[in-house]
């Protein structure tokens, strides 16, 4: 059987008292597009730098392709091209040559290195800078370079950890764009952000990481479906108080200028026994929009779900 | 060429690169030192002297001076590029790579000990200019000089390891490593020293390291050189081993 591009089992991970990996199970499909979503201090750069080998793990198992990362680590690591949040970048040299030593530290002669270096500047769109030292770069041309370094060694499982930080809207779609076409390529690519939407447009799966441990992981479509839609619905006599809806989905009722305002589950589902209880109770309704449940929106419920669990069991 | 050959001639290419495209900062300096040690000590201070073992002070104190500088250079390359690549994490693009820990750890320690050893010829050179340099045994001269700067930079290895500011780098080399050479009969002879102070010295290692390259070059020695080849030798030995493990561990290096 084909191992897959990163499984972990039990993964755990103590800095002192504070716990950034608590038991992790993850599996990661090779050829996935997956993103990793939680808050500042969920435990995704320590599960990464786990991989990588910038972090030993406390205890549980992690492989990549099969190869433990501390046992085979030489394997393992050979089949990982990482793009850091941290800008870790050699400032004695032009940025060609850092691509050259990177490509080298992995086995590849000289003249192949040259030809990789120069094809992944081109790639990124800053071959024109291949002679300048990385601290002379733009706050973008640097985001590119670091992407850049991760390619060079043409990696089967491409991590990105906040890729598109602080750069512009162009930027991130030219960065989206090389991701995607690496994808299609066959590489597998971990994502970690902050930008909802770039999870909900490029990934084919989230896990969705809180204190340490996955909170949940399923398809960026499947989670939103998971979560709560807004119901707007004009009626032609708006009432004072919010009526008693009996539906199976509706959680919430609000009154609003012109109608109401429902929260539910499957709001698309739940729309027309909506509209036909509301009728049976002598209203007219005269529109109605389905607000879908935001993958943000989806990620704050789940995290602040387990934070609430954390504190009850704690 | 296979992989490993090639992932560890890289990082020693790189290791050397850096430190010849800088000479102002790397070749320089031993430059200029050395020239003033020869001019003050060699012939302002050497010509009141005279002869010590039967050469002239210049040709006595010259072995002295190039271990000072093999080993100054070999520490320094070796704690200074571990311990910049970890202030600046760039460290990291070599240990996420599939180098093997022994590739990594040897790829530092040769590349500065070529350095400490570029030097040690930098300085015979300034030497030259003020009184012709006798090789006596160049077998000993090359196998000291190999020894010391290899085993210095191991040394260098775990002080960048261990540094967690500047400072540390300046402590080691200033304060311990620079007292230990001019204690260790680079300017002096031993027999020159009261009985107690030449069984004291005999404790400094840094007196087998010059008494041996001095044995390579004026073919003159107060210790058994081939004793002290031998535990050089075991010293640098057991250095390396503590580096491969400290690597091994990630000590300083993966949290």
């Amino acid at each position: 059987m084909t191992a897959p591009a990163i499984e972990t089992r039990e993964l755990r991970k103590n800095y002192g008292d504070v716990r950034a990996l608590s038991g992790l199970d993850l599996t990661v499909d090779r050829g996935e597009f997956f993103g990793l979503l939680g808050p500042n201090g969920a435990g995704k750069t320590t599960f990464i730098n786990t991989l990588v080998g910038l972090v030993h793990k406390d205890s549980g198992t992690a492989e990549v392709f099969g190869f433990d990362v501390e046992d085979d680590y030489r394997e393992a690591r050979d089949r990982i091209g990482l793009a850091p949040q941290e800008f870790n970048v050699d400032r004695f040299f032009p940025i060609i040559e850092v691509l050259e030593h990177k490509a080298g530290y992995h086995g590849i002669d000289s003249e192949e290195a040259r030809r990789r270096a120069e094809d992944a500047l081109k790639t990124v769109g800053i071959w024109e800078k291949r002679d300048t030292r990385f601290n002379w770069l733009s706050g973008g041309m640097k985001r590119r370079f670091v992407l850049a370094r991760a390619l060079v060694s043409d990696p089967d499982l491409l991590i990105l950890d906040e890729p598109t930080a602080g750069v512009d809207v162009q930027l991130r779609h030219d960065l989206w764009d090389i991701i995607n076409r690496m994808n299609d390529e066959g590489t597998t690519i971990l994502l970690t952000t902050h930008y909802i939407e770039e999870a909900e447009r490029l990934c084919d799966r989230v896990a969705i990481m809180d204190s340490g441990r996955k909170v949940e992981v399923a398809a960026p479509d499947e989670l939103m479906a998971r979560g709560t839609d807004t119901i707007d619905l004009g009626l032609a006599d708006p009432p004072r108080t919010a009526p008693r809806l009996d539906v199976e989905g509706v959680t919430e009722v609000a009154v609003t200028d012109g109608g109401l305002s429902v929260t539910a589950a499957g709001g698309s589902q739940t729309a027309p026994a909506l509209m036909r209880e509301l009728e049976r109770t002598g209203h007219t309704v005269t529109s109605l929009d389905i607000r879908r449940a935001s993958l943000e929106e989806v990620f704050v419920d789940l995290t602040r779900d387990d934070r609430e669990y954390a504190e009850v069991s704690a | 060429m296979n992989r490993n050959t090639t992932q560890f001639l890289t990082l020693v290419r790189r290791e050397i690169l850096r430190f010849v495209r800088r000479p102002y900062n790397t070749f320089l300096p031993p430059i200029i030192t050395n020239t003033l040690y020869f001019a003050v000590f060699g012939v302002i201070l050497g010509s009141r002297i005279g002869e010590i073992a039967g050469v002239s002070y210049l040709q006595f104190v010259l072995p002295g001076l190039v271990v000072l500088g093999a080993i100054s250079d070999s520490f320094e390359n070796a704690s200074f590029t571990i311990f910049h690549g970890r202030w600046n994490d760039y460290i990291q693009a070599v240990l996420t790579s599939p180098m093997s820990n022994r590739s990594m750890v040897t790829a530092y320690v040769s590349a500065s000990a070529l350095r400490g050893i570029v030097t040690s010829l930098l300085i015979v050179g300034v030497g030259l200019v003020f009184t012709p340099v006798p090789v006596a045994n160049p077998l000993y001269l090359v196998a000291f000089l190999l020894i010391i700067t290899t085993l210095f930079g191991g040394l260098g290895v775990i002080g960048g390891l261990w540094a967690t500011d500047f400072d540390y780098l300046t402590v080691m080399n200033q304060f311990i490593l620079r007292p230990l050479v001019f204690f260790g009969a680079v300017f002096y002879s031993l027999e020159v020293l009261p009985p107690l102070w030449r069984n004291v010295s005999l404790l400094n290692p840094m007196v087998y390291m010059v008494n041996g390259v001095r044995y390579g070059m004026i073919g003159v020695t107060e210790i058994d050189p081939n004793t002290s080849l031998a535990v050089l030798t075991g010293v640098t030995a057991v250095v390396l081993a503590i580096d491969f493990l400290l690597f091994k561990r990630g000590y300083g290096l993966a949290e």
